[in-house]
């Protein structure tokens, strides 16, 4: 909450249609400390990372406790989504030996999903995927994952498959080299962080202008500071922010599941690189 | 030019976005037009679908990043 009342304490809507803090940055920035651990200030983005953490592995812990042969709805569901990231990203991507990295995919899925899903958790409002930190460190781990796998099921040849695609011709070995060596071991991890870290922050900076902005202009509005058209207005900018709040849970799903996917197909490139 | 250097990082992300929003336009088209053609599938051709628009997505994604860094 501290962002929203930072801005709303210095907008002006007779100069400015939007209210946005002076630097884009305090959006996302919490310098309090919440708790101080051992001289470890826990700021409020660490203390969500270890709630969504716990909240990961208390979902699947009580949703598979019982094992009812009957299952409760809610078991149910629990199952359908690790049945699903087992069938159709571990399996359905990497094939037979993908079980072998099920485990890894649904954590990062879920801690993801969670982590995203807190964007429009009432009172959080705020994606821990919007601090590069995070989505940076589990890209490296696919990445860390993805060369040593890579290096021991297929020797020193892994190299060579991935920078020499079979078919290519003597003269363009240098050149295609080169860009598939950058474009697999520096981009990769780095788009792989970049795109699930730009939508996030990109929700994040429309929600909470929006709603802000709504906020201030109705309640001046109710105070009798503006015009009514420009009331107007604050009702208009509601309305947007709760169309895309709608249009933000389903890029909430989609980025975890597409930075799972992602994972997988990279995975898949080392487990196979033969061909 | 100091105080142009947003405006022209604004620009550059604009430019940024052309050739990804062309991209994924054709690659969800297309996997529209597939998916009509053949309904049984859909499955695959989705997962594909969104392959392809996160690599193209990349291009935009690295514009937004400078966008930020200048």
């Amino acid at each position: 909450m501290d962002e929203l009342i930072l801005a709303i304490e210095e907008c002006d809507l007779s100069e400015n249609a939007v209210c946005a803090p002076e630097n884009v940055t305090d959006l996302f920035e919490f310098r309090n400390a919440v708790v101080d651990v051992f001289g470890f200030p826990i700021t409020r983005t660490v203390f969500l990372i270890f709630l969504a953490a716990a909240f990961a592995v208390a979902l699947i812990y009580f949703g598979l406790r019982k094992k009812a042969t009957r299952p409760s709805k809610y078991q149910l569901s629990i199952e359908s989504l690790m049945t699903f990231v087992r069938d159709e990203i571990a399996i359905g991507i990497i094939g037979p030996v993908g079980i072998r990295y099920y485990p890894y995919l649904m954590a990062l899925f879920i801690f993801i999903l969670i982590g995203n899903a807190f964007e429009v958790t009432p009172f959080i409002n705020f994606p821990i995927t919007s601090r590069m930190a995070i989505p940076l460190f589990l890209s490296l781990l696919t990445w860390v994952i993805f060369i040593v796998v890579g290096f021991k099921r297929n020797g020193i040849s892994y190299l060579t498959a991935i920078i020499w695609p079979p078919g290519v011709p003597i003269a363009l070995k240098p050149l295609v080299g080169v860009i598939e060596f950058f474009s697999t071991f520096l981009v990769r991890p780095f788009s792989l962080a970049v795109r699930l870290f730009a939508n996030l922050v990109a929700g994040h900076v429309m929600l909470s202008l929006l709603l802000t902005t709504a906020l201030v202009s109705i309640t001046a509005f109710v105070a009798g500071d503006i015009s009514a058209v420009k009331g107007l207005f604050g009702i208009a900018w509601w309305a947007l922010a709760l169309a895309i709040f709608v249009f933000e849970v389903i890029v909430i799903m989609l980025q975890a599941y597409i930075f799972t996917l992602l994972s997988a197909v990279y995975i898949e490139t080392s487990v196979n690189a033969e061909h | 030019m100091e105080e142009l250097k947003g405006a022209f990082a604004l620009i550059g992300y604009g430019l940024a976005a052309i050739g990804p929003g062309v991209g994924i336009g054709l690659i969800a088209g297309n996997a529209v037009q597939a998916m009509a053609r053949q309904p049984e599938a859909a499955g695959m051709v989705r997962t594909t679908m969104f392959l392809g628009i996160a690599f193209t997505e990349a291009l935009a994604l690295i514009g937004f990043v400078l966008f930020f860094l200048v």
